[in-house]
């Protein structure tokens, strides 16, 4: 099939009928700006809740004894030894930490709140939300800071405020309940607010002395990227054979059920929006084919094979999308680069942080989704073409006759 | 070699238009010979255009048979036929059909490229078959920017250029005044006598058939005078 | 057939007389007649319009339905439609801040139209322990006998059975866990009840819920009504909640203005749950923003289809000036024909929401099983059913109505300037 005279046929066209085409091309980089933008937005969305996730304590995976999802008691802890961070992929790690997480109670004053009361050493939480939030008064120090540190939700519902002291109650490992006093060396504020509500942190070794048990309830480990996930599950299962290993997605299935939502929601905004754009691409096209009758009736008739003469409906189609399409990247790329990295939302809608939503959305441009805007709209574009390409195939060599 | 190009035996053809059957062809027997000059007359509806179609291969008879250069053209499907087209027969219309989007050069050319001659080659022969027609200084123009007898002869280059054994012109001098009519037979005789093209024109331009060698007048569908 | 044909010029000729007042009538019948000559481009045009109106109407309908249903859905199992309360109770949930007279104000309320059920509650903070272990929950006092007709906690994932009398406690099944019970253990509840006496308790667990929210699963106690009463000392008409369960969505709406009084303060669904009400003004928003880049999209295409007109039909316009029309009679001439294909367009995408919605509202949508955590977790229900809501149609039909009128504007101006003779010419 003669390809070049084809497209050289198609090109000179579309270039004739440049007024009429540039709207159709401004359509089309208004559609493909608007997918790009939203999925910028999802995309974002998408990250941002993963990343959290991962920050919420899980990290990448997270190791427990056997029961302790279902009873997170002390009595479902387990020891480490000096040095017990496994020496495996290495590079892969960003960081390990050994925390205590158990079910408290804490009573202000005034107030009385069931809260998960967590162990931690502070030079191993570089890998959770705790080194990214704002600290009114101080965070912890040291592992043995006796200390506590409340979110700014339970700040308030406690009507508390740092230097004060909070009675908490837990379980120890004899089963019997301990009591004591802690001072709040500080308040953390986070994004969102459903952890400030929840997470109270101490220093684990005061924690372990607590509950009388020098053993911890989890491992948490963060990887530098998410792709060494299932290498490294894999690796832990064997390290940790006597001991529950759980990705972040096993651990909270709906983050995980969200993050896999946002994957389709590209296909169902592309659908809608490039369905409003085909009702003009076809109107186009067929208008294309019928101005043309005579001068396509003469192709056939100096013979050009019928294939020929749809196949320049489809060329057509194909090129009007291309460069539609490469308007509207190259538009979308340089307003992503023009947008500040973070889309702030809080002042748009007060709402978000009060539902534990974050405002924030670190906007994500991936070079993948790009690619696969195009290919899907050159697929619509072939598919834009058929209905006009069936109308092109029934154009026969006597039309060149007619005048 | 036989020196019969085309052979029309018993050929009819009807259209049925809004149910009611219009027998444009009612058993039309004729042999086109190699170097024939053929005018077909006759008033509209006379069956003269169908008769045309049905020798380019734009059109199939119902009943009858027509052979073009040894092939029988019933046997043949719609991409043979275009392929029959492109390699065998040159068309000339009425209304020129030239492609408004590319220069004469191009519009003579674009032939040959269907038929995957190299760009070059195409090149060359595309300017010499618009020297041989008289417009070789028009080669970079767009059919927009000429006049009817201008773009009447790219047409005709574009017919020729690909060296067909039949020319065939469907009412060629419709669209012009008479002193380019005269210019344009000038040139359709020059291209029978000189190299030897078979020519067969459908016209009623009584202009047209004083230059042809045969005349062959139609009438509802039938051959009725034949020189 | 071709499509392009210009064969009606001579029928538009005479139809169409310089006169464009006295001519009105015969404007829109010809303007018809245009638009039904080219049926595909029409089509096409119109379609696009219809889409975008089906954009605002049919997705929206989709979404008031899912997010009515959500909220009906979230109101029975626990929060009811309306919660009659002390004034100050909602920012002070204590102890104190209670309502009298709860059984005169049941009664009263039963008795109007659109009620479905109505039951009352006590509630407060307190510790609760069983052997060793103590976690603090909020303790409900309920009428069971009501709460078992109407709230689908009741009914979620029951292990064991919900309450039937005095002495019993149904608890949330993450609670038994942390509390390392099971059902037939004895349930210790302790609690500061009014003026700072102390609350105390006990109770049989009979069954435990799962609902699939942490917050449900984890911290409430539920305890018959006489029970919490005697516990906390409120007198026996005493409580702080009255929960209303109205027949629907929409009748909650209606009542809840007319049961609030002095001392008596009505929250509605939208105070009861704010989440859904900004989720909905979210969605809201995220639909406009939609349908306005549908929109523009779609009169991109528009523009592009009068261009194609206007170039088709050049030669049939020089004629009709040729014979003393003005340019401007030409322009409104083509105003009305975009007029004609928006209506059309909107007819059309109307048409389908309503015919659409119309059906899916009887029969309802299956969600997809798959969905199923993701749907619990938002309180949706199983089955949706769409909710006509043409409310959007105030904003879309003017927008799609306006632009496509601007969008046949704007190639049209060219004709201002255009000649008859030069017009003629173009035919070729």
């Amino acid at each position: 099939m003669p390809i070049t005279l084809l497209a050289q046929l198609s090109l000179r066209n579309i270039v004739r009928h440049r007024r009429r085409n540039l709207m159709l091309l401004m359509a089309i980089a208004v559609a493909v700006l608007t997918v790009l933008m939203a999925n910028t937005v999802i995309r974002g969305m998408q990250y941002d809740l993963r990343e959290q996730t991962v920050s919420n304590l899980n990290g990448h995976i997270k190791v427990h004894a056997p029961g302790y999802l279902d009873d997170p008691s002390i009595a479902r802890g387990f020891e480490l030894a000096a040095g017990w961070e496994p020496k495996i992929n290495v590079s892969e790690v960003e960081g390990w930490a050994a925390r205590i997480r158990i079910p408290a109670v804490i009573m202000s004053e005034r107030e009385t709140r069931g809260i998960q009361f967590v162990g931690i050493d502070p030079a191993q939480e570089s890998i959770s939300f705790l080194s990214k939030a704002h600290y009114d008064g101080q965070p912890l120090n040291t592992s043995s800071d006796r200390r506590i540190i409340i979110g700014k939700e339970m700040a308030d519902q406690l009507e508390t405020q740092v230097g004060r002291r909070l009675v908490i109650i837990t379980q120890g490992s004899d089963g019997l309940n301990r009591e004591a006093g802690f001072r709040i060396a500080g308040v953390y504020d986070t994004e969102g607010t459903a952890i400030e509500k929840i997470f109270v942190f101490t220093g684990v070794t005061a924690l372990q002395n607590m509950v009388d048990a020098i053993v911890v309830t989890e491992v948490s480990v963060r990887l530098v990227d998410d792709a060494f996930q299932l290498s490294m599950l894999d690796s832990l299962l064997r390290f940790f054979a006597d001991l529950e290993v759980k990705t972040w997605q096993q651990l909270e299935p709906l983050a995980a059920a969200f993050f896999l939502f946002a994957e389709s929601a590209i296909y169902l905004y592309f659908f809608i929006i490039m369905t409003a754009l085909i009702f003009g691409l076809v109107n186009t096209l067929v208008t294309s084919v019928m101005e043309r009758v005579h001068e396509l009736g003469m192709l056939r008739a100096v013979g050009m094979r019928p294939g020929a003469v749809v196949m320049q409906v489809v060329i057509e189609s194909t090129f009007i999308m291309m460069i539609g399409v490469a308007l509207g990247l190259t538009l979308g790329w340089l307003i992503f680069q023009l947008l500040p990295p973070v889309l702030d939302l809080s002042s748009f809608s007060e709402g978000f942080e009060k539902f534990g939503m974050p405002a924030k959305i670190h906007l994500r441009l991936h070079v993948s989704d790009m690619v696969l805007i195009t290919v899907m709209s050159m697929v619509f574009g072939v598919l834009a073409s058929l209905y006009p390409a069936k109308r092109a195939v029934k154009i026969s060599p006597l039309e060149a006759l007619r005048l | 070699m036989n020196d019969v190009v085309v052979t029309v035996r018993g050929a009819t053809r009807t259209y049925n238009e809004e149910t009611i059957p219009v027998h444009a062809l009612r058993g039309v027997d004729l042999e086109v010979h190699r170097g024939d000059f053929i005018s077909l007359a006759g008033p509209s509806g006379s069956g003269k255009s169908t008769l045309l179609n049905l020798i380019g291969g734009l059109d199939q008879a119902d009943e009858g048979d027509v052979i073009v250069d040894q092939v029988s053209l019933s046997e043949l499907n719609e991409n043979q036929l275009s392929d029959l087209r492109l390699e065998k027969i040159g068309f000339v219309f009425q209304a020129y059909n030239l492609l408004p989007v590319l220069t004469a050069e191009e519009n003579v050319g674009f032939v040959m490229q269907l038929q995957g001659m190299s760009k070059t080659e195409r090149s060359e022969r595309a300017r010499e078959t618009l020297a041989s027609v008289g417009l070789e200084d028009l080669a970079d123009r767009r059919p927009g920017d000429m006049s009817g007898g201008q773009q009447q002869r790219v047409a005709i280059a574009r017919a020729i250029a690909t060296k067909p054994v039949l020319l065939l012109a469907d009412e060629p001098s419709a669209n012009l005044d008479s002193g380019t009519t005269e210019e344009l037979l000038q040139l359709l005789k020059k291209l029978n006598e000189e190299f030897g093209m078979t020519i067969v024109t459908a016209t009623h331009d009584p202009m047209v058939m004083a230059y042809t060698s045969r005349k062959i007048n139609l009438r509802d569908g039938a051959i009725v005078v034949s020189t | 057939m071709s499509d392009i044909s210009l064969t009606d010029g001579t029928l538009t000729a005479v139809a169409i007389r310089p006169d464009i007042k006295r001519a009105t009538p015969e404007l829109w019948g010809v303007a018809w007649r245009n638009i039904t000559r080219t049926k595909r481009r029409t089509w096409l045009t119109a379609c696009g319009i219809a889409f975008a109106i089906l954009m605002m109407t049919f997705v929206r309908s989709l979404q008031v339905g899912a997010f009515i249903g959500a909220v009906d859905n979230s109101a029975r199992i626990m929060l009811g439609h309306i919660q009659l309360q002390h004034p100050v109770y909602e920012d002070d949930p204590a102890i104190e801040n209670s309502i009298h007279g709860i059984n005169d104000i049941i009664a009263d309320v039963e008795s109007r139209p659109g009620v479905e059920i109505v039951s009352a509650r006590a509630q407060s903070f307190a510790l609760t322990s069983s052997g060793e272990r103590s976690f603090g929950a909020q303790i409900i006092g309920v009428q069971y006998e009501k709460e078992a007709v109407w709230s689908s906690l009741t009914r979620m994932q029951v292990d064991g059975r919900y309450i039937e009398g005095p002495g019993e406690a149904f608890i949330g099944s993450a609670l038994a866990r942390n509390l390392g019970i099971t059902i037939g253990d004895e349930l210790v509840i302790l609690g500061t009840a009014v003026e700072g006496g102390v609350a105390a308790l006990v109770a049989d667990v009979v069954g435990t819920y799962t609902s699939g929210q942490p917050e449900l699963d984890r911290a409430i106690v539920q305890v018959p009504l006489q029970d919490f009463q005697v516990a906390w000392t409120l007198a026996p008409d005493e409580a702080h909640t009255v929960i209303v369960i109205a027949e629907s969505v929409a009748d909650s709406e209606e009542l809840a203005p007319q049961l609030g009084r002095a001392g008596l303060r009505s929250l509605n669904w939208r105070d009861l749950q704010p989440e859904m009400v900004q989720m909905m003004e979210m969605k809201l928003i995220g639909t406009y923003v939609l349908f306005i880049l549908v929109a523009i999209i779609v009169i991109f295409s528009v523009v592009n289809s009068f261009m194609m007109i206007i170039f088709e039909r050049t030669p049939e316009f020089g004629m009709l000036m040729a014979v003393g029309m003005r340019p401007h009679h030409i322009i409104i001439q083509l105003q009305i024909e975009a007029l004609l294909v928006c209506i059309l367009g909107i007819i059309l995408g109307l048409g389908i929401t309503a015919v659409g919605v119309g059906i899916l509202s009887e029969t309802g949508i299956a969600l997809p099983a798959q969905a199923g955590e993701l749907l619990k977790s938002m309180a949706m229900p199983e089955r949706m059913y769409p909710v006509f809501s043409f409310g959007a149609l105030f904003i879309a039909v003017p927008v799609m109505v306006l632009g496509t009128q601007l969008a046949a504007l704007i190639p049209g101006l060219r004709l201002r300037h255009m000649h008859a003779v030069d017009a003629l010419r173009s035919a070729e």
